[in-house]
């Protein structure tokens, strides 16, 4: 064994799990004091890591697993069918509340009525009427 | 299913693969088995880069879930764990990204009903000053490690917490072994350093 310790650079080397030169390799096998700072950082990182529960893995697994299945076409297939029972459930009710008819002559005497008070109401927006023609101010200030 | 808890007796790299294949498939039980293997690693990587107070639990689960959506994806040629612990490094980022938080370590034990480790130190070692000592390293190591920048902490978390080793990691980070090895040599250094600081 050489006299020589590990250098800082030589002990951060095998601790990134890189491999040393021989003879650092060779020291550090046989030497405990170099071997004992090794352990020591070893032990804290070690250390530092608090495992979880069982229970909690057991949790959080059968979570990410309940997800999952829901997001498969078993999950589309459930979806199918509850928006089946609702379309079901709600036809009677469709059936019963017929939409209103629209009486064709009734609307085109509406429309008539409309566009005899403003004809340009039928293509362009009123502020875009108001500016290119705009209704003369009835009363007021000015007359 | 009766199959699965046979296989999981003696499982290798090709019982993997089948547990895979048969996840990829839908099989429940295949990707309980499946994440049963590698979910230590995610907890301790998610706990690792999420800041105190961050819900731990929920991006683990949520990076299991990531994965089990994203199988089909998994080409296969690298190990699931390796695979499994990227997306979770995916996800912190994400989070912190999101949150735009500063990442820092939980100086006690985050989690209520995990073991805390220091416990374990002073009860296997009855000298009360050594007990002290391990726990000033812990604490130690814990502060330097949230406060390395953040592809160091990443490094520094698949290598130790997760196990991973340097081409593992630069699968999962994206990157080539030469600049985990940076990364990696820095961060051991100051690491190393403060916990030895620790310990007079």
């Amino acid at each position: 064994m050489t006299i020589e310790h590990l250098r800082d650079e030589e002990l951060d080397l095998a601790l990134a799990g890189e491999t040393l030169p021989a003879e650092a390799a060779q020291h550090l096998a046989s030497c405990v004091a170099c071997r004992r700072r090794r352990d020591a950082f070893l032990a804290a990182v070690e250390a530092a890591g608090a495992e979880p529960a069982e229970a909690t893995r057991r949790r959080v697994r059968e979570g990410a697993l309940a997800a999952w299945g829901g997001s498969s076409r078993r999950h589309w297939l459930r979806w199918a069918a509850a928006a089946a029972v609702v379309v079901l459930a709600l036809l009677p009710l469709l059936r019963r509340a017929p939409a209103p008819k629209l009486n064709p002559d009734a609307v085109l005497v509406q429309v008539d009525a409309i566009l005899a008070q403003d004809p340009l109401a039928a293509v362009a927006p009123e502020d875009v009427v108001n500016t290119v023609a705009p209704i003369p101010a009835t009363g007021g200030e000015g007359s | 299913m009766a199959s699965v808890a046979r296989r999981e007796t003696s499982l290798g790299h090709d019982d993997e693969r089948e547990l895979v294949e048969l996840a990829r498939r839908g099989d429940r039980d295949a990707a309980g088995a499946l994440l049963e293997r590698h979910e230590l690693p995610v907890f301790r990587i998610c706990r690792r880069l999420l800041p105190r107070g961050e819900d731990v639990e929920g991006a683990v689960q949520e990076t299991l879930l990531r994965a089990l959506r994203s199988l089909p994806g998994f080409s296969g040629d690298g190990s699931f764990g390796a695979w499994l612990a990227a997306i979770a490094v995916n996800l912190c980022r994400d989070r912190l990204r999101r949150r735009r938080l500063v990442p820092f370590l939980a100086l006690e034990t985050p989690d209520e009903d995990a073991t805390d480790p220091l416990d374990l130190v002073s009860s296997s070692e009855p000298a009360p000053d050594r007990v002290a000592m391990a726990r000033e390293a812990v604490v130690a190591l814990r502060r330097e490690v949230a406060r390395l920048p953040r592809r160091q902490q990443e490094v520094f978390a698949l290598r130790f917490f997760a196990g991973l080793d340097l081409e593992a990691i630069a699968g999962a980070l994206s990157v080539d072994v030469g600049t985990v090895k940076t990364h990696l040599h820095r961060a051991v250094h100051r690491v190393r350093a403060a916990v030895e600081e620790a310990k007079p």
